[in-house]
């Protein structure tokens, strides 16, 4: 058989070819940096699309590869794998892993100062304090148990006098009436409540003395030595990205509706709604990302509750100094 | 009686699995449809969690711009796995079934990793491979099992007779599997194929939870888990149930073109040759082996891989975490509270769901448009992924111990299933006719001819079972009663806990071998009695 390219193929072939340094893989001098987020392509990572569709990443020098996770996504596991270099975790589970097992990890940055994390309740049927779930049935995402333990003992509740089920991410059963409450991001399952017609009450495990951080940014130790110029680029280009995000919440969820938001099965108003609700959990007058002494210390204090060791060389701040 | 005989005796009706050929199963499956609207339309089922299919309908319009990219991807996954699974898995069923020795020292490789639980090797995939490599290889190793026993199945019954021409005509070894035996195993290779090919697009979709990809239905569906949506829940699940369905309708039609030639119609008169064992010592070198080579072959994947040494624990990683290292009391009681909670469950569906199959794989030998109508519903329940109708079986069954066996009983039923029909419909008609010449209904046909020729089969599905069972129970135990070794599981995945992933994988692929050999002695005693050769 013989092989011809007709003209219009060829054109076709070169427009494709001319669209390639707009993926960024011609950047010039670019540094290849891969970045595993937590969860879906949602509002919770709003402020690194915008970064990458702005393009501060590679003003920055940085050749981005976001990776997506979801449940099933363990972020720690991909840096430990070296398929990515920095990633987003919750506190509990990086720190347990360092105490544990060794892990070679640091924390060096929270997106979350206050953890969006709470207990979420009908309106009519309203759990609005620890000790309300006291003969009540609470759904709890598995790894979460021992966040909801420790909030419950801190708060004097007995552990054996609320029924704790699993949870899988899907607020039927909840909206139903088969479980009393669900542990959950505030930000965004209220919304999901209010649009089957019901109204929702939630409050944050924070605010009854589970004072840790979410979304903390972790490296291990070996790629912040070999690659601290570049995780430095990363935070700035970040930052920036969240801050301009954060001007206006309402504003740029809609630019993602036809790239990084296509094929989640979410509205876009969710995503708008999510992303005021998390306003105020993230910003922080040292600018994003930052962790002070204090909010240190209640990490570590709210971890030992529930037997993690947390010390302070687990959390690095001098990256963040850089930036 | 008189119509129900006239029906029994025709030849088409035997078969019974191949399609919606009779009016009257487009009547049942037209009344279910209908039944289903009204208990959606009016909210009859756990408050309305359960959507009409019209709902469905809607739903699945209004999101038509989001589903050509997730099926397309998902499509991808699991046809490269099918391929791939089921090229691998014939060619080692082929070997196992001409060569003994390599049938018994392949024995512990191959339950090891029918029994290998998905949901735990799933984030492993995820890490050690990238793009669509996790999906690929999830989707062949659901694929893999099923059609290696089909293979070996299928050539192990053929009729001796069919061999002795081809040796009296000086035919060797090649010439025995071209001519006689590579044909006589080609229904049960597609029989084989035909149950691979769901399990091909559910193992797909399982990649995708953990895969962190952005499309496939998989990916779609964890997107739309938090949106307390139903109905696109249930478009979803039924997409992937439409792909199932003509895979499986596909290999349905050829099967019924191809097997017509190949149904004996005189019972042999000769029994199989009977395996010889060889040398006790032999036997005992060649169990050890089997024992092993997963070990093996595991250790080496790991060093071949070069997964950090943090996530990958090598058999001595895992012996370490569960006798030697500090932490090995804590785990070892962790280990033995879940065990204690998912054993019971598992025998207790694993019968019942093994029950459940031989009743309706012999009523569709009485009654063929019983099964007809029934096949789509068993079908949804191999497809539909389970995350996707947790919420409505928890508001139907609660979160006790009916929810465990009602997913167990689903994922054990439909292979079992499979293999039991297919025993049915190959008993030969010869036998059939000489109970029918002597005026027998079709339930003494049942009793003097299929059900004792069927026994093979039923220890088959038997051993195919073992492992299902787990898994469903696992399975339930994650998604709704948090209890037992399926929250261990999850738990540890959450807690970073990579010694416990693998203690939980290796044990329960330890327990499925051993309900597997407990079966394999029961089935050599029973049929050797009989004269009979066991099924794989």
């Amino acid at each position: 058989m013989h092989l011809s390219l007709n003209r219009r193929h060829f054109m076709g072939l070169m427009g494709a070819a001319a669209t390639m340094p707009m993926m960024g893989r011609m950047a010039s001098a670019a540094t290849p940096f891969n970045f595993q987020a937590s969860w879906i392509n949602d509002a919770e990572f709003a402020g690194y699309f915008l970064a990458a569709d702005k393009g501060y990443y590679k003003e920055a020098g940085l050749e981005l590869e976001y990776l997506s996770g979801g449940p099933d996504v363990i972020p720690e596991s991909s840096i430990i794998a070296g398929k990515a270099d920095l990633t987003l975790t919750t506190p509990d589970t990086t720190i347990k892993a360092i105490v544990e097992q060794g892990a070679p990890f640091k924390i060096i940055g929270a997106q979350y100062q206050k953890n969006p994390i709470g207990i979420v309740s009908l309106a009519k049927n309203p759990i609005k304090q620890p000790k309300d779930l006291i003969g009540k049935t609470l759904a709890v995402p598995p790894v979460n148990v021992i966040s909801v333990e420790a909030m419950l003992k801190i708060s004097g509740v007995d552990r054996a006098q609320v029924n704790i089920v699993p949870y899988a991410y899907d607020p039927t059963p909840l909206i139903k009436g088969e479980i009393d409450a669900s542990v959950d991001f505030t930000t965004n399952v209220p919304f999901t409540i209010k649009q089957a017609g019901e109204e929702a009450t939630s409050f944050l495990l924070y605010d009854f003395g589970f004072t840790i951080f979410n979304d903390t940014v972790v490296v291990t130790e070996e790629t912040l030595k070999a690659k601290r110029k570049e995780i430095v680029a990363f935070l700035k280009a970040s930052r920036k990205g969240w801050e301009e995000n954060l001007k206006d919440p309402a504003a740029y969820p809609k630019t993602f509706a036809d790239t990084w938001f296509k094929g989640t099965g979410r509205s876009l108003e969710n995503e708008v709604y999510f992303n005021t609700a998390q306003k105020p959990l993230i910003e922080n007058a040292k600018g994003i990302y930052s962790m002070s002494e204090e909010a240190i210390a209640a990490n570590i204090e709210a971890l030992a509750a529930v037997g993690i060791t947390a010390k302070r060389e687990h959390f690095d701040t001098t990256v963040l100094e850089e930036v | 009686m008189a119509t129900e005989t006239a029906l029994g005796a025709s030849p088409e009706t035997t078969r019974g699995t191949t399609g919606f050929r009779h009016w009257s199963a487009l009547r049942n499956a037209a009344i279910l449809l209908v039944l289903w609207e009204i208990l959606g339309r009016f909210k009859l089922v756990a408050g309305g969690a359960l959507p009409a299919p019209t709902e469905v309908l809607i739903r699945f319009w209004s999101d038509r711009g989001d589903y050509p990219a997730h099926i397309l991807s998902t499509f991808q996954g699991a046809s490269l796995g099918f391929l791939i699974g089921n090229g691998l898995a014939i060619l080692a069923g082929i070997l196992f079934a001409v060569s003994p020795v390599a049938a018994r020292l392949g024995r512990g490789l191959n339950v090891a990793i029918f029994a290998l639980p998905p949901i735990a090797i799933s984030p492993i995939l995820v890490l050690t491979f990238s793009g669509m490599t996790p999906r690929v290889v999830l989707a062949a190793l659901g694929c893999y099992f099923v059609t290696m026993s089909a293979t070996v199945t299928g050539i192990s019954q053929t009729d001796r007779r069919m061999l002795d021409v081809v040796r009296a005509y000086g035919g060797g070894r090649l010439a025995l599997l071209r001519l006689v035996e590579i044909r006589a195993a080609l229904p049960a290779i597609l029989a084989g194929l035909r149950v691979a090919a769901p399990a091909a697009v559910l193992g797909s979709i399982l990649a995708e939870f953990g895969g962190g990809g952005r499309f496939g239905l998989g990916a779609y569906l964890i997107g739309s888990l938090g949106r307390a949506d139903p109905a696109r829940l249930w478009g979803i699940g039924l997409a992937a149930t439409a792909m199932a369905l003509i895979a499986y309708g596909i290999f349905s039609l050829i099967e019924a073109r191809l097997t017509r030639s190949t149904r004996a119609i005189t019972v042999a008169a000769t029994p199989p040759g009977i395996r010889s064992e060889g040398s006790l010592l032999s036997t005992i070198a060649i169990t050890l082996a089997s024992i092993a080579l997963p070990f093996i072959v595991w250790w080496l994947l790991l060093k071949i891989l070069g997964t950090p040494a943090m996530i990958a624990k090598t058999p001595a990683g895992v012996f370490d975490y569960l006798f030697l290292a500090p932490s090995a009391t804590s785990a070892q009681t962790r280990l033995l509270a879940a065990l204690g909670q998912t054993l019971p469950m598992t025998l207790i569906g694993m019968a019942a769901g093994l029950a459940f199959a031989f009743l309706l794989a012999l009523a569709s030998v009485v009654r063929p448009s019983i099964v007809r109508s029934f096949m789509p519903v068993a079908l949804v329940t191999q497809t539909m992924p389970l995350v996707a109708l947790t919420p409505l079986l928890v508001l139907l069954l609660g979160r006790g111990p009916s929810v465990i066996l009602w997913i167990t009983i689903s994922v054990t039923f439909f292979p079992a299933f499979v293999t039991l029909a297919q025993g049915l419909g190959m008993v030969s008609r010869g036998a059939l006719d000489v109970v029918r010449a002597y005026g027998a209904s079709p339930f003494t046909q049942l009793r003097l001819v299929s059900i004792p020729a069927s026994l093979p089969y039923l220890f088959a599905a038997m051993r195919l079972a073992v492992p299902r069972a787990l898994l469903g129970v696992m399975i339930a135990e994650w998604l709704a009663t948090g209890t037992g070794l399926g929250n261990l599981l999850n738990q540890s995945r959450g807690y970073l806990d990579y010694g416990m992933i693998w203690t939980v994988a290796v044990v329960s692929v330890l327990i499925s071998v051993l309900f597997y050999q407990i079966v394999i002695v029961i089935e050599r005693h029973v049929l050797q009695k009989r004269g009979m050769q066991p099924a794989a």
